[in-house]
């Protein structure tokens, strides 16, 4: 073996990075070769060395000055959310009202004419029977769902957002919704976006397959903060299914300490 | 509880907008950034600048953070700009013996405490002669715990050229400590 390809282990070699069979070859050729041998002594002596440099610590104002400027943050960060929410609420209120997708719009215009005419016909002497108006209520619900649907599948987080926040404010909706509903939460690669999935579908959770889908939903999630919110919501189902749910949780060795320790505890939970 | 989460999990947190998670970070890396920035500049009040200003970067640009990559390899690439940022700010490097204030030694033999001071001289200026990214990709390694394979991913170059800078920069480490102590080996 040339000297020049031994020399290229030597910098895995002083941080003790080789493999075994690297190593024998590194330490076959240092027994016949004098030029390499001193070298990697030298370098190894020197490497040694550096490690007469103290470790030092930083004067005590550096930590009182970051905590202060972590709080600043988080004051900031307390008022931003105080005033986007704020801003939010009002958006929404108007934004709500008015769908994105041109094909909606027309719908819900067609909606407003529809609804107008009926109001006229109302309006007149020997009103227009009741069940009109009630298939017009249903006809609305049922554009506000599909509405709903297509907001969950925008690209714009803050639009599935939306979808859910709309989602959430449904009566009662529909398969077509509700499965729109899990697959945000499951697939959503936004955090936030998972989270309020979770608090949607909790409004809805007298439906049996609701529970089972959020009760399924447990075991497919990596972020620690989606898996927290979902412990919580299974221990306020106090229900065996959940409780095994937890159970299969605890026993994955990936999952982090903080889910770990809240599952155990909801476990103990369950059990009284 | 929150103490046994990884700095990866801790970061995503922070992120996602629990930016008192930071506190742990703080906690876990302070010191060893302080010591690099120490190691670069020999300047104990700019270190704490720059250590101030990397946390400060991190909360600015937390929603850049990607799972991916180590924690601490993302930490190191904010550290070296924030270092690179300051240099191209004051144009010249700031002289290495301001500020600096040995350590107390807690070996009781005055002589043995006179050498280790004279090796510590040594190996300071040496270090301090070496161009930029020589020293840092040496204290990295040597220091920071950081693999060769991270240290390519923060500085943008290949794995082997780290390798081989670490390899130039002991042996050029070793010949201005044999010129600075009078032909004393290492």
């Amino acid at each position: 073996m040339k000297c020049e390809h031994i020399k290229e282990f030597f910098p895995d070699f002083l941080v003790g990075d080789l493999k075994e069979d690297e190593m024998d070859m590194v330490r076959l050729h240092l027994a016949e070769c004098e030029a390499c041998r001193a070298e990697i002594e030298d370098l190894s002596a020197v490497w040694t060395k550096l490690g007469v440099l103290p470790e030092q610590k930083p004067g005590e104002g550096l930590r009182s000055r970051f905590y202060s400027m972590l709080e600043h943050e988080k004051r900031d960060l307390n008022r931003m959310e105080e005033r986007k929410s704020f801003r939010l609420r009002a958006q929404n209120f108007f934004a709500d009202l008015w769908p994105k997708q041109p094909a909606l719009q027309a719908a819900v215009s067609f909606l407003f004419l529809a609804a107008g005419l009926t109001i006229g016909l109302l309006m007149k002497p020997g009103a227009a029977p009741s069940t009109e108006i009630a298939q017009l209520r249903r006809e609305m619900q049922d554009m506000r769902q599909a509405w709903a649907v297509s907001l969950l599948e925008q690209e714009s987080p803050s639009e599935r957002l939306r979808g859910v926040s709309i989602s959430s404010r449904m009566e009662k909706p529909d398969e077509q919704l509700l499965n729109a509903l899990f697959d945000t939460l499951n697939n959503d690669p936004n955090i936030n976006v998972r989270l309020s999935a979770v608090d949607a579908l909790y409004l809805f959770h007298n439906n049996p397959e609701v529970k089972a889908g959020l009760i399924d939903s447990l075991s497919r999630q990596d972020s620690p903060l989606v898996q927290m919110e979902l412990v919580d919501l299974l221990v306020s189902f106090r229900e065996r299914r959940a409780a095994d749910a937890l159970k299969t949780l605890i026993q994955d060795e990936k999952i982090d300490p903080a889910v770990k320790d809240r599952a155990e505890q909801g476990i103990q939970k369950l059990s009284f | 509880m929150a103490q046994s989460m990884n700095d990866t999990t801790l970061m995503e947190m922070v992120r996602d907008g629990m930016v008192e998670k930071l506190a742990i970070l703080f906690e876990r890396h302070h010191v060893k950034l302080y010591n690099f920035f120490l190691r670069l500049s020999w300047n104990q009040g700019l270190s704490e600048d720059l250590v101030e200003e990397v946390f400060c970067r991190i909360l600015k640009y937390r929603n850049t953070y990607r799972a991916e990559s180590k924690f601490t390899t993302w930490l190191y690439q904010i550290a070296r700009n924030t270092h690179i940022d300051h240099l191209r700010k004051v144009k010249e490097e700031l002289p290495m013996e301001e500020q600096w204030v040995e350590t107390e030694s807690t070996d009781s033999n005055p002589e043995e405490e006179v050498a280790q001071g004279q090796d510590i001289q040594f190996i300071r200026e040496a270090l301090a002669r070496l161009p930029l990214k020589k020293r840092e990709i040496l204290l990295l390694s040597r220091f920071q715990n950081l693999k060769y394979k991270e240290i390519a991913e923060l500085m943008g170059c290949q794995i082997g050229t780290v390798k081989a800078t670490v390899h130039r920069a002991i042996k050029d480490l070793s010949k201005i400590y044999i010129e600075l102590s009078g032909g004393v080996s290492p």
